[in-house]
């Protein structure tokens, strides 16, 4: 499991487990800051994600913890030793690229071989992890090819391998998969979690895109603008999101404005329940909370006098998801394929299903 | 004629200019200069190959297309460490690094003629250097007109360090920089990195800049004339000296030979480049599949 040192409300170790553990580093290019200072550890075995959009600094957090990039400030500790002063080649951490970065005047065979002979590894030792990586990688009779003769599921795949021979301390993995297409980014991402399970290597995982995320990983770290939002396991992170960011991110979700008293807050549709966090045990007295209540977790019922009315739905077989009227607001329900389907134009009572609601906090960025 | 041919001949005229361009100020004077080596115009008596008989016999043209190749050649290493080294500098911004990488292009727009009065200015018995390294007791060797050519060599590299140092920059900029990190994350340092990764992927630019670099050293003729020893004299100084003495045919015999030199190095360089090309950049054979 990973252990973050920021607030995680799920299956926290301790720091001494960490393998990875990161503080304070941050990193600014003139007045500029791509990172703000970034704490998180990660656990020996443990495959980490490291999720946000485009320019929120996760890729900046890989390049400094590779040595890429010189970090401006923080401390960065592998396996109980500093080494954020260290130089990329002294680190005991192997980086998979999204331009998979091989090496395209030499071989397979001698891109596998080339981080072995820098590390001046003994040739049978180079030959076995070779065989072994070749085996992994599913790269029987392409040690011989050069990159450019090589598929895109091919070439990452050598990639991949490239860093599995090096038995790093640390595998980092630059959006790995984001330069295929949609069908072989599939085939490949089942791939890189098998291979995760077969090296047993801890890893840390770069992506904006939240179906892998989810996917592949113990724990997601979210970010955004430069900043770690929020920590925890996919289902966490999914079911009962700390931030409104992460709310927002990781799937759909309605963002609702919702007032509280007692402890109890009132949906639009006038449904009253708990809510927990910062609101839920302030004061007797009326106050206003943002909630997150995901599509799913809305029970739509087909009712003259219903507090909805449906005026979109989209049918995907699985599922069908309707948009619902409510008041001035539009949500979003998600109901099963197998459900009556409801027309547009349908009056529908809601009924939410995930109590008690969380108050969301609001994001520093 | 069918509608295709039509469309045929109409794509023939669109290339007119182009290869009307070519045919002028390329094909035109070559053949000319073929032609005047069998004695074909210029007032010569009729076909001949007797120009071609002197340059087999006269051993100081032989001697002339060695020292041809020597000064196309010995420039060549000289000047592409340094061209490498520049490269490698401006790579990363520095404080004054526009300036530096405007200036350090200037001898591109000075004529060879010039070149060699500065070098001579400079580096003659008597010149600047000298009169300098005089009062620290230091006594320069001949650097112009020796019998090694050190004075052509450095009018040379002075004049082409800036072309190769451009071709050299632009083919390592053409280097993703994620290659470059891959490089190191897998335990290669800066040296290894350079030596075993950004120097080969840059060998494609780096060729070629040695080439053209080497075929326009071997044809210059003012730098050796006025830089180079009295003997053994390249080819390009011979082709002037027989056009001063009225010798047209052999001095287009001589071009002939020079011209032939440099494609047969021209070709060989475009073989082993495909070859490289094929085994480096061969097309995809698979699917884009796992």
């Amino acid at each position: 499991m990973v252990v973050v040192m920021t607030r995680s409300e799920h299956g926290e170790r301790r720091a001494e487990e960490a393998l990875l553990r990161v503080e304070g580093v941050t990193k600014r290019y003139g007045a500029s800051v791509a990172l703000h200072p970034a704490d998180l550890s990660v656990a020996p075995g443990e495959f980490v994600t490291v999720l946000g959009p485009s320019g929120c600094g996760k890729s900046t957090l890989l390049r400094l913890l590779c040595g890429v990039t010189e970090a401006s400030g923080g401390t960065i500790m592998l396996a109980g030793q500093r080494i954020e002063a260290l130089p990329p080649e002294r680190r005991d951490i192997a980086m998979v690229f999204q331009s998979h970065a091989l090496f395209a005047h030499m071989s397979v065979r001698a891109n596998l071989g080339f981080g072995l002979r820098m590390k001046r590894v003994a040739a049978a030792e180079q030959a076995r992890r070779i065989a072994h990586a070749v085996e992994i990688c599913n790269l029987g009779g392409l040690l011989d090819r050069m990159p450019a003769q090589l598929s895109g599921g091919q070439q990452q795949r050598v990639a991949l391998a490239r860093a599995v021979v090096m038995q790093p301390a640390l595998m980092l993995f630059d959006e790995p998969l984001s330069s295929l297409d949609a069908k072989l980014r599939e085939g490949l991402r089942d791939e890189l979690v098998r291979l995760h399970r077969a090296t047993g290597a801890t890893s840390l995982h770069v992506t904006h895109d939240q179906a892998e995320a989810m996917a592949m990983s113990d724990r997601i770290v979210v970010m955004n603008g430069g900043r770690i939002v929020e920590t925890g396991t996919p289902v966490a992170l999914y079911r009962r999101p700390r931030h409104v960011f992460t709310a927002g991110f990781l799937g759909h979700a309605n963002l609702l404005e919702v007032p509280v008293e007692q402890g109890e807050a009132t949906l639009p549709w006038g449904q009253r329940g708990p809510i927990s966090g910062a609101v839920a045990g302030a004061a007797a007295g009326a106050r206003g909370a943002r909630v997150s209540l995901r599509p799913e977790d809305i029970v739509l019922t087909a009712e003259e006098a219903g507090a909805g009315r449906i005026t979109a739905s989209c049918f995907t077989g699985a599922s069908v998801q309707y948009t619902v009227q409510v008041g001035q607001r539009a949500l979003r329900a998600t109901l099963g394929g197998a459900a009556p389907l409801l027309e547009v134009g349908q009056a529908v009572s809601l009924k939410a299903v995930a109590w008690p609601l969380h108050a969301l906090e609001e994001d520093r960025s | 004629m069918t509608g295709h041919g039509h469309a045929r001949w109409r794509g023939s005229w669109m290339l007119l200019p182009g290869l009307g361009f070519l045919v002028l100020l390329f094909a035109a004077p070559l053949l000319m200069g073929l032609l005047g080596s069998i004695g074909i115009g210029m007032g010569q008596g009729g076909p001949t190959l007797d120009h071609y008989a002197q340059f087999l016999h006269r051993r100081t043209l032989q001697v002339g297309l060695l020292m041809s190749i020597y000064y196309g050649l010995a420039p060549v290493p000289v000047t592409l460490v340094l061209a490498i080294g520049l490269a490698l500098l401006m790579r990363r911004p520095f404080r004054g690094s526009a300036l530096f990488s405007g200036l350090y292009k200037l001898p591109m727009a000075v004529p060879g003629l010039i070149v060699a009065l500065i070098v001579m200015t400079l580096a003659e018995r008597g010149g600047l250097l000298d009169r300098l390294a005089g009062p620290l007791g230091l006594a320069l060797p001949r650097l112009v007109r020796d019998p090694w050519g050190v004075g052509v060599i450095m009018a040379t590299v002075w004049k082409q360090l800036p072309f190769m140092t451009l071709v050299i920059t632009g083919a390592f900029a053409s280097i993703p920089q994620d290659v470059i990190d891959a490089s190191r994350s897998l335990g290669a340092g800066r040296w290894s990195t350079l030596l075993r990764v950004e120097l080969p992927l840059a060998m494609p630019g780096i060729s070629a800049a040695v080439l053209l670099t080497f075929i326009g050293t071997m044809g210059a003729y003012a730098i050796p004339d006025l830089l180079g020893p009295a003997i053994p004299r390249p080819l390009a100084v011979h082709m002037l000296s027989e056009f001063g003495d009225g010798h047209p045919g052999l001095m287009n015999a001589i071009g002939v030979v020079l011209s032939v030199f440099a494609m047969v190095v021209l070709l060989g360089y475009q073989a082993l480049a495909g070859r490289a090309r094929r085994l480096l950049g061969g097309a995809a054979d698979g699917k884009d599949t796992p």
